[in-house]
C-alpha cells in the first residue's frame, strides 16, 4: 500500500465492504440521491424522445398509418408523463438536491431519510408508468381531462397506471422539496444570510416552496379522479353535482407551477454559469432573486391562461391575461440582468456557457410566443394548435434540456472529478439547436397560419401543413441525435473524461471549496462567509498576503543604506 | 386563417399585435445575446470590472417592461371585447328573426358534431347557416370535452358536459368553412371534423324544410317497418 498523502485521522469509520450499487440503493446522502435522480432523469429523457420520434414519424406525411390512433394516444400520454414527471422535474430537483447543500456549506441535509423516501416514491412511479406496457398505457393524453379519463370512457387500467405513477412521483417530489426547504432554511454556513446565498440555492428554495404548494393540489385532483373511477365518485362527473372544469383548474395549477419551476431552475443555474464564465458578479443580484420569487407566485396564478376556451366568465379570462402579461416584467428583468452580466465580461466560451446562452435564447422565444397565448382573443385562435406545442417546447426544452445540460456540464466535474468532452459537447449543442429550430419553428407556422390542432394522430392532405410537419419530423429526429450525444458524452466522461481538479471553472461559491467528488461529509472546514462570493474573498486574501510577503521580502533584500 | 366574421376579424388583428409583440421580444433578446457573445470573448484578456448593480438602469428597464405589458393588456381587453360583440343580422340575412340571433344547438359527441335547428331538423357533420345572419351557437357535449373550432368564422370554444358555452358569428359571404375539434377526445379525435356552409337566406329555409321532411320520412319508414314486425 502506498502511503496516504492525507493525515491519518479517520473521520468516516471503516470503509464500507458493500458493493457500490448497494451503497447507492441504501444511501440517504444527498449526493447519492441527487445523482440517481439526475441519471434516472436522463434515462427517461431518452425514452421520452423515442416516444416523441415515434409520434413524429406518424406525422411525417398526411394520413399516415405508422401508428394506429390508440397507439398514438398511448405514446402521447407516456411522452407527457415521462417528459414532465420523469425528466424535467427530477432533473431540476436532482441537481438542486446534489448541489445546493454543497453551495450553502451543509455537511448533510436536514431530513435525509425523507429525501431518500422521496427518491423511492419517484422510482416506484416510474416503474408503475412503464409497467403499464404489460397491460395498457393511458390513452388520455398529456393532461387527462375528465370525463375522457373517467371509467365510462376509458375503462382499462391505463389511466389508473398514469394516475398512480404521477401521484407517486409527485409525492416523491414533495418529500424531496420539504427536505430542500428545511435544509436551505436551517443548515446554511455561518454568515451565509439569505441575501448572500448563491442564486441557484435561492432558486432551489423558491422551487421547493412552489412544489410544496402545487404538488398537493395535483395529489388532491388525482385522488378525486381515482375515487371517481373506482368508488362511484362524482367529483368530475357532470349531471350529478360534479364539475369537469374542476379538474382543469386543479391540474393546470400544478402544470403551470411546474412550468415555472423548470424555468426558475434553469435561470438559477444560468445565473451561476454566466457569472462564473464572464468572471463578473451577477448584475443586480437582488433583482434577479426577487424576480425568481415573483415568477413562482405570478406564474402559478396565471393558470387560467390554459383555460381560455372553457365555459368560464370573461372576468376570469382577463385575470389570467393580467397575470400572464405581468410575467413579462420579472422574466424580462431576469433575462436582461443575465445578458447584462455577460456584457463587459471576459467570456470563456466553454460548454456550460454555450448551453446557458442556448437556454436564454430558447426560453425567450418560448416565452415571447406565450405572450400571444395570453391575449385572450388571440388565444381563442391559438389555443390547442401546434403553436402551443411549439411555444411550450421552446420554453421547456430551453429550460430543462439547454438549461439542464448547462447545469450538468457545469457541475459534472464536481460530481465525478472529470469534465465532459468539450468537442462532443459543442457538436451536441449545435445539433440540438438546429433540431429545435427545425422541429418546432414549422409548428409555430402550422398552428398560427393553418390552425393545425395538437394531439391528433393524423392530419389531412390539402390543409396546407404537409411541408411543416415533414420539416418538424426531421427536426425532432436531429434534436434526438443531439440530445443522445450529450447523454453519451456524460456516460463516457464519467470514467474517461479529462481530470478536472477540484475547481475547474474558478467558481466562487462554496461547492467549489470542497473536493471533487466531495467526501461523504462534504466539508472538513468551512470559511466564514462575508459576501455572496466567499471563494473570491479567500482568493483575494491569499493574493493580498502573497503581495505583502513579497513586498516584505523585497524590503528585506534591499541593502541597508 | 382568413376571417369571415366580424369577431374573427378582431381575433386576427389581436393575433397580429401579439405576433409583433412576441417578435419584438425575440429579436431584442437574440440580438442582445449575439452582440455580447461576439463583443466580449475572453481573448480580450482583461479582468472585467466587477459591476454589482445599476439601480437607475434597472428601474428604466423595469418601467419599459411594465409599460409594454400594460399596453398589451389594454389592447388585449379592447380587441377581446370587440371580438365578443354580438354580430347583427344584415340586409342579406334571414329576415324572420327580427334582430334576434339564429339559435342553433351544436352537440359534440364522440366523434361527430350534431347540429339542431330551430324547426326541429338536425344535421350531422355539416352546419348550414344563412349568410349575413347573426348565429348563436349553443355548445353542448354528451360525453367528453370537445372543442368546436372553425377558425374562419368564430373563436374556439369548449363543449363541456353539463355546461353551455356560447359562440356568436355571422358569415360575411357564401361558401364552406372547414373546421375540426381541438381537444383530445379519444381514438377518432383527428377525424372529428366539421364544416359550416353559409348559404343565402332562401336556400337556408329550403334546406331546413327538406331536411325536416327527409328526417320525418325516414322516421315514418322506421315506424312502418317496426309495425310490420321487421327490424329497421
Amino acid at each position: 500500500m502506498s502511503p496516504s498523502p492525507r493525515p491519518e485521522l479517520v473521520t468516516d469509520g471503516f470503509p464500507s465492504k458493500r458493493p457500490r450499487w448497494q451503497q447507492l440503493a441504501t444511501s440517504a446522502d444527498h449526493k447519492d440521491v441527487g445523482q440517481i435522480l439526475i441519471c434516472g432523469a436522463l434515462g427517461f429523457l431518452f425514452i421520452a424522445l423515442i416516444e416523441l420520434v415515434l409520434m413524429r414519424i406518424q406525422l411525417l406525411v398526411p394520413e399516415n398509418t405508422f401508428l394506429d390512433p390508440v397507439s398514438f394516444n398511448r405514446m402521447l400520454s407516456l411522452y407527457g408523463a415521462s417528459a414532465i414527471f420523469f425528466f424535467a422535474l427530477p432533473l431540476a430537483l436532482g441537481l438542486f438536491y446534489y448541489v445546493t447543500p454543497l453551495q450553502i456549506g451543509a455537511r448533510s441535509t436536514a431530513l435525509p431519510r425523507l429525501g431518500q423516501i422521496g427518491l423511492g416514491l419517484w422510482g416506484a412511479g416510474a416503474v408503475v408508468l412503464y409497467a403499464g406496457f404489460t397491460f395498457t398505457p393511458s390513452e388520455a393524453g398529456v393532461n387527462p381531462l375528465p370525463p375522457l379519463s373517467e371509467v365510462a370512457f376509458l375503462s382499462n387500467n391505463g389511466v389508473d397506471a398514469w394516475v398512480t405513477a404521477t401521484g407517486l412521483a409527485t409525492l416523491g417530489f414533495l418529500f424531496l422539496s420539504i427536505n430542500l426547504v428545511a435544509t436551505l432554511r436551517t443548515m446554511r454556513a455561518p454568515g451565509l444570510a439569505w441575501r448572500r446565498v448563491p442564486v441557484f440555492a435561492w432558486a432551489a428554495a423558491v422551487s421547493a416552496w412552489l412544489m410544496v404548494v402545487v404538488g398537493p393540489v395535483l395529489l388532491a385532483a388525482l385522488t378525486m379522479l381515482m375515487i371517481d373511477r373506482h368508488y362511484d365518485g362524482i367529483f368530475f362527473a357532470d349531471g350529478a353535482g360534479g364539475a369537469p372544469l374542476l379538474w382543469q383548474h386543479l391540474s393546470w395549477i400544478f402544470y403551470t407551477g411546474s412550468y415555472m419551476l423548470i424555468l426558475i431552475f434553469a435561470f438559477g443555474a444560468i445565473a451561476e454559469i454566466v457569472a462564473t464564465f464572464a468572471r463578473k458578479p451577477l448584475f443586480n443580484r437582488t433583482v434577479v432573486m426577487a424576480s425568481l420569487a415573483a415568477i413562482a407566485v405570478i406564474g402559478t396564478l396565471a393558470w387560467i391562461q390554459n383555460m381560455l376556451t372553457a365555459p368560464i366568465g370573461i372576468g376570469w379570462m382577463y385575470y389570467g391575461m393580467l397575470m400572464a402579461l405581468a410575467l413579462i416584467v420579472p422574466f424580462g428583468l431576469v433575462i436582461f440582468n443575465l445578458i447584462a452580466t455577460l456584457a463587459g465580461g471576459t467570456l470563456r466560451m466553454r460548454a456550460p456557457l454555450l448551453f446557458a446562452i442556448g437556454a436564454i435564447f430558447s426560453i425567450s422565444i418560448g416565452l415571447a410566443a406565450e405572450v400571444c397565448h395570453s391575449l385572450v382573443a388571440a388565444a381563442w385562435h391559438l389555443k390547442n394548435t401546434t403553436d402551443a406545442t411549439a411555444s411550450t417546447h421552446f420554453a421547456l426544452i430551453g429550460g430543462s434540456v439547454f438549461g439542464g445540460f448547462a447545469a450538468l456540464h457545469y457541475w459534472f466535474p464536481k460530481m465525478t472529478g472529470r469534465t465532459m468532452g468539450e468537442s462532443l459537447a459543442r457538436l451536441s449543442f449545435w445539433t440540438i439547436l438546429v433540431g429545435l429550430l427545425l422541429g418546432f419553428v414549422p409548428l409555430f407556422l402550422a398552428g398560427t397560419e393553418q390552425g393545425q390542432v395538437i394531439d391528433a394522430y393524423k392530419y389531412f392532405d390539402g390543409t396546407g401543413v404537409n411541408a411543416y410537419n415533414l420539416i418538424a419530423s426531421i427536426g425532432v429526429f436531429i434534436l434526438f441525435i443531439g440530445i443522445v450525444l450529450t447523454i453519451v458524452n456524460a456516460i463516457t466522461s464519467r470514467e474517461n473524461g479529462a481530470e478536472a481538479g477540484h475547481d475547474p471553472w474558478g467558481g466562487e461559491t462554496l461547492e467549489w471549496f470542497t473536493l471533487s467528488p466531495p467526501e461523504a461529509h462534504n466539508f472538513d472546514v468551512l470559511p466564514d462567509v462575508r459576501s455572496p462570493r466567499p471563494l473570491r474573498d479567500i482568493r483575494e486574501a491569499i493574493g493580498n498576503r502573497t503581495r505583502r510577503s513579497e513586498q516584505a521580502t523585497a524590503r528585506e533584500s534591499q541593502p541597508v543604506a | 386563417m382568413a376571417p369571415h366574421s366580424p369577431g374573427t376579424d378582431q381575433i386576427d388583428t389581436l393575433l397580429w399585435i401579439g405576433i409583433v409583440a412576441a417578435g419584438l421580444l425575440m429579436v431584442a433578446v437574440t440580438v442582445a445575446l449575439l452582440y455580447v457573445v461576439r463583443r466580449f470573448r475572453s481573448e480580450r484578456g482583461v479582468e472585467p470590472r466587477q459591476l454589482l448593480s445599476g439601480r437607475r438602469l434597472q428601474f428604466r428597464v423595469g418601467a419599459v417592461l411594465t409599460f409594454f405589458a400594460a399596453v398589451l393588456f389594454v389592447l388585449g381587453i379592447v380587441y377581446t371585447d370587440n371580438a365578443r360583440e354580438r354580430p347583427t343580422t344584415g340586409d342579406a340575412g334571414l329576415a324572420s328573426l327580427k334582430g334576434e340571433p339564429l339559435k342553433i344547438k351544436a352537440t359534440g359527441q364522440q366523434w361527430l358534431w350534431r347540429y339542431d335547428y330551430p324547426n326541429g331538423a338536425f344535421s350531422y357533420y355539416k352546419l348550414v347557416v344563412p349568410v349575413d345572419t347573426a348565429v348563436e351557437l349553443e355548445l353542448l357535449s354528451t360525453d367528453v370535452v370537445h372543442t368546436w373550432n372553425v377558425a374562419d368564422l368564430a373563436r374556439k370554444a369548449d363543449a363541456v358536459p353539463g355546461k353551455t358555452n356560447r359562440v356568436f358569428f355571422s358569415a360575411d359571404e357564401e361558401g364552406s368553412f372547414k373546421g375540426d375539434s381541438a381537444t383530445l377526445s379519444g381514438q377518432a379525435y383527428a377525424s372529428m371534423r366539421t364544416e359550416v356552409e353559409a348559404v343565402s337566406a332562401e336556400e337556408y329555409e329550403e334546406f331546413l324544410e327538406t331536411q325536416l321532411k327527409d328526417i320525418e320520412t325516414a322516421q315514418d319508414r322506421v315506424v312502418d317497418l317496426i309495425e310490420n314486425g321487421e327490424t329497421p
